[in-house]
């Protein structure tokens, strides 16, 4: 195992900011070329789960590094300034890191960052870039696939032990982010949302860990008689996808406690005013299906996403 | 002039949101209509200063009869960033400028930009007043997206020094110039340095520079001196010059300011020893056309930028 810096710079008093990557090798030669498989996260600083995934993934490679076949990379903190100060964006800049890909080495310092650590997870075999969505949604554990990749992606996708595929088509604004840019340079990249921002679930992290073991072992990435045993994800191949928003703003209190199958009409929550007990909104799901998406931040303006549901196909969606 | 109101969005504890426009109705239904977008971030004081300034010239500064096609100024619309002292939307931190064109059914930012955009569709001209978005002080400019539908003939009209015909990135097709251009308005962004406080002169140079573009487009009979010849510049005329090392940044140049090959235009200051660290020195001829705005600086930082003359 070995820590190296794939980018620093010197801050103006007296601190460097650093980002990390960490390297699991087998224990022993291996006369083949080895297979890489690079994780990342933190690339938002106020998204957590992938700290504790890599973590938990750093551990059990830590004890079973006999086992190990292929090469992990771990970037744990992309945006390890904004990690250790719960920003989001890049600090002092307010740049989305996730929308400055690919960057380059002449360009403002968060470009120079993004270039740097895809420079770095190039020549991999396959990328797994875990986000939390963000303080204001819990997302049950589910992978994002742009519908110009899902060839290469979508088997490793189904790997994952994550409960919920979503293929959507390619938009041009995300060209700008990490998983394209990497799925452009030939590395199989995936994106993995689950849980909250600012905190930790700890039942997801497990899940995906086993879902990433099960994934290095079918590479070839692992040699051992572990049985990694995952679920089978539900896919958008196969249904729709219907967005729940805010008709009106105030204070969002939901009926559900977590992510579930739901019934058409049932109750999602209330959006309610304060200062009069006026119930400005009542909530009902639009279709039968799975709720994989569901406010956390109750603060709502006109707009703001409540819920999504994955349910069957129909045209008025 | 007429008030029009563009959007109202409740909030839970905030007075509502309103944006409204200002329209100055033209006198020949012929003459070509523009219309100017303020503050579309709460960090803009520049812009907001600037399309309030122009509010008030049209207003009661010229004659009703030299308006000949119609102007509708919208001074700022993201008002509840620019009272809290917050860039982008204050709840969830999402960049108005990166939701065009709008979506009624989207999410609140989405549902904004559609209503402004909206309000705004259909004019043959469009100014969007801008800040630079990185932390810099820059020169005012336009910028212009190389996006197939831009008119930099009609750019020229500004007279600003230069006219920065930039490549688009994959984020830019959000932008409201982008889809403005690509809903047929000739769209055009004046670039305000990144600052807080009013510099009046620079408000008055972007405002003269929009005033004689009105003129020159037959928008106004307004007559005012010539500006510049602009230069249009791309990335390749630029040279980037970056923070070899990082501490307190003094730049000992203007935005503007011409300079010859090594001579030094800023300094690095060690933060906790007062030694100067490091000197910047041109790298070429040329003219700066922004320095960064912050005084403490990171290493690898972009310092300087000049576009290479000579």
């Amino acid at each position: 195992m070995i820590t190296t810096e794939i980018f620093s710079s010197d801050l103006p008093v007296g601190e460097k900011l650093s980002i990390k990557r960490t390297r699991f090798e087998p224990n022993k030669k291996i006369d083949k070329k080895l297979k890489r498989i690079s994780i990342v996260s933190g690339i938002h600083g106020d998204e957590l789960e992938g700290q504790l995934v890599i973590y938990l993934l750093a551990d059990w490679l830590n004890k079973n590094s006999d086992k190990l076949t292929g090469i992990v990379d771990v970037y744990p903190a992309v945006n390890s300034l904004g990690v250790d100060t719960i920003t989001r964006g890049f600090p002092l800049y307010d740049v989305d890191l996730n929308r400055t890909f690919p960057g380059s080495a002449n360009e403002f310092l968060p470009g120079q960052v993004v270039y740097a650590l895809s420079q770095d997870v190039k020549g991999s075999d396959i990328a797994i870039d875990i986000h939390s969505s963000n303080i204001f949604l819990r997302e049950i554990p589910q992978i994002r696939i742009n519908k110009e990749f899902s060839k290469s992606t979508l088997p490793l996708a189904k790997e994952l032990n994550c409960d919920f595929i979503w293929i959507h088509d390619a938009v041009t604004v995300l060209e700008a982010t990490f998983s394209h840019t990497m799925n452009s340079l030939g590395t199989k990249t995936l994106v993995v949302e689950m849980g909250v921002g600012m905190r930790l679930t700890k039942e997801y992290g497990y899940q995906l860990l086993i879902g990433i073991l099960n994934l290095m072992k079918k590479e070839g990435m692992l040699t051992c008689d572990d049985e990694f045993i995952t679920r089978e994800a539900f896919s958008s191949e196969v249904g729709d996808v219907y967005y729940l928003n805010a008709p009106k703003s105030g204070l969002f209190v939901p009926a559900l406690d977590h992510c579930a199958i739901i019934r058409k009409d049932d109750k999602i929550g209330d959006i309610v005013n304060p200062l009069n007990g006026e119930i400005l909104s009542e909530l009902k799901a639009p279709a039968d299906g799975i709720l994989f998406t569901l406010r956390e931040y109750p603060v709502v303006y006109e707009g703001s996403l409540i819920a999504r549901i994955f349910g069957e196909n129909s045209e008025e969606n | 002039m007429k008030k029009i109101e563009i959007l109202r969005i409740e909030s839970l504890s905030r007075a509502p949101l309103v944006v409204e426009g200002y329209l100055f109705e033209g006198s020949d239904s012929t003459a070509p209509k523009v219309a100017i977008v303020g503050a579309l971030e709460g960090d803009c004081i520049l812009p907001l200063y600037c399309a309030s300034t122009l509010v008030n010239f049209f207003r009661n500064k010229i004659d009703k009869e030299k308006i000949k096609g119609d102007i509708l100024i919208i001074p700022s619309i993201n008002h509840y960033a620019l009272n809290i002292g917050k860039r982008f939307w204050p709840l969830d931190n999402t960049d108005l400028n990166m939701m065009f064109p709008g979506y009624e059914h989207g999410e609140t930012t989405q549902r904004i930009a559609k209503k402004v955009f909206d309000a705004i569709n259909g004019y043959d001209y469009g100014i969007i007043l801008e800040r630079r978005p990185d932390p810099a002080i820059c020169l005012p400019y336009i910028k212009l997206y190389k996006s197939g539908y831009e008119d930099l003939k009609a750019a020229k009209r500004f007279g600003f020094k230069m006219i920065h015909h930039r490549t688009m990135k994959s984020i830019d097709t959000v932008t409201l110039q982008y889809n403005w251009q690509l809903w047929g308005t000739k769209a055009f962004s004046v670039i305000c340095p990144h600052e807080n406080q009013v510099d009046k002169k620079l408000a008055s140079q972007i405002n003269q520079a929009i005033i004689r573009f009105m003129d020159k487009s037959k928008i106004i009979d307004y007559h005012i001196f010539n500006g510049y010849e602009s230069t249009v510049i791309n990335r390749d005329t630029i040279e980037v010059i970056k923070a070899a090392k990082s501490g307190i940044f003094i730049a000992k140049e203007l935005p503007g300011n011409y300079v010859s090959k090594n001579q030094v235009i800023g300094e690095v200051v060690h933060s906790l020893e007062g030694d100067v660290i490091h000197q910047f020195l041109a790298p070429c001829n040329g003219m700066i056309t922004c320095y960064y705005s912050n005084s403490l600086i990171y290493e690898n930082a972009v310092a300087f930028r000049i576009a290479r003359i000579g």
